[in-house]
């Protein structure tokens, strides 16, 4: 069996993923706000996201207001897919070995 | 990482159906719009009605300047309509009234990316329906009463495909359902239709008084589903916010 995604397996990064799955587009604040993570941490995981190229990043100017806003790439997608398969797989191995018991 | 505990307990079809009907549901700037052309459509009513009665009066400087407004209230009307100079400022007003909850956009839905043709076309028909239906009621072949059941044949089918089209939330449902209910209702004979010289209103009032009642329904349905979002998203989020990320292996 193959091992599960270490990047995605942590849990704001899943969120963050999970999300983004969900909607085409989303900004900084809009994760902000849902996931209740600081600046700094949020940026942290944004930032290990997009270098796995999981996450698209776009940055614009509202006025003079920076505005950030991500999509999560088909890589992305198809990462997440996979990992909620290998996580069920887990899960089915697991209620069968209790089965057995 | 002493601070993390359990992880992965919120159930991610939770997460992505919430944050779906979130986006779909922001109806803001739908609101927005529907101020706006309720306003436009107010004035150029209240000039009309101006420009009648200077008619019926025979006070002709009064006719001919209160024609002169009509027509650029009109005017103006199609250029709010038609002008991106509009839609930027609605789009700036939406993004400062949701400013504190970010921004999102629903899921990229190629059915939304642009109409068919015959969409358009039916719109183009609707229109040419309803001056159609005008031009009854002018010649008294069709009671003003019944321009509403007769509005509804036509708006209540290109409602629900431009609803389809555009992949808009349950709320948008509620606008051709309440406005073809209403019909069927004044076919039956129910009394819900204002006495003359109010009979403008029985067409007014459903178009835009149950589209405010699918948008208000909408607004409240995404704080909702916000606050479901953000519950289903946390549970079993506890990180320490202060704590370094750790550099994975």
């Amino acid at each position: 069996m193959a091992e599960l995604d270490r990047l995605i397996h942590e849990p704001a990064r899943l969120r963050i993923l999970t999300i983004l799955a969900g909607v085409e587009a989303a900004d900084f604040n809009f994760l902000l706000n849902t996931l209740g993570l600081t600046k700094g941490n949020l940026s942290s995981h944004i930032d290990r996201l997009e270098k796995a190229g999981y996450v698209k990043v776009e940055k614009s100017f509202n006025g003079r207001v920076p505005h950030t806003e991500f999509q999560i790439t088909p890589e992305g997608r198809e990462a997440l897919e996979e990992y909620w398969r290998q996580l069920d797989s887990i899960r089915n191995l697991g209620s069968k070995a209790e089965e057995k018991e | 990482m002493a601070s993390r505990k359990s992880t992965q307990s919120a159930d991610p079809r939770e997460i992505i159906q919430w944050t779906r009907r979130y986006a779909q549901s922001r109806t803001i700037y739908f609101l927005i719009q529907w101020c706006l052309i309720v306003f436009v459509i107010c004035i150029i009513g209240l000039v009309a009605s101006l420009t009648q009665q200077a008619y019926t009066a025979g006070n002709k400087s009064l006719f001919y300047t209160s024609v002169v407004f009509l027509s650029i209230t009109f005017f103006f009307f199609i250029w709010i309509s038609v002008s991106r100079w509009t839609a930027e400022v609605v789009w700036q007003i939406t993004l400062w009234f949701y400013g504190r909850e970010g921004f999102v956009s629903p899921e990229e839905n190629t059915r939304s990316k642009q109409l068919p043709r015959w969409v358009i076309a039916l719109i183009g028909l609707m229109l040419v329906y309803h001056i159609f239906g005008a031009i009854l009621i002018s010649f008294r072949y069709l009671h003003l009463q019944y321009l509403q059941p007769f509005s509804a044949i036509i708006l209540v089918p290109v409602l629900c495909v431009l609803i389809y089209y555009q992949g808009l939330g349950f709320w948008a449902w509620l606008w051709p359902v309440l406005y073809g209910l209403h019909a069927i209702l004044l076919l039956a004979g129910i009394p819900i239709s204002f006495p003359s010289p109010w009979f403008l209103l029985n067409i007014m009032v459903p178009i835009f008084g149950y589209g405010l009642i699918a948008i208000l329904v909408g607004h409240v349905y995404s704080r909702y589903a916000l606050w479901k979002l953000k519950t289903v998203t946390r549970q079993g989020l506890e990180i320490d916010n202060n704590e370094e990320i750790p550099e994975e292996k």
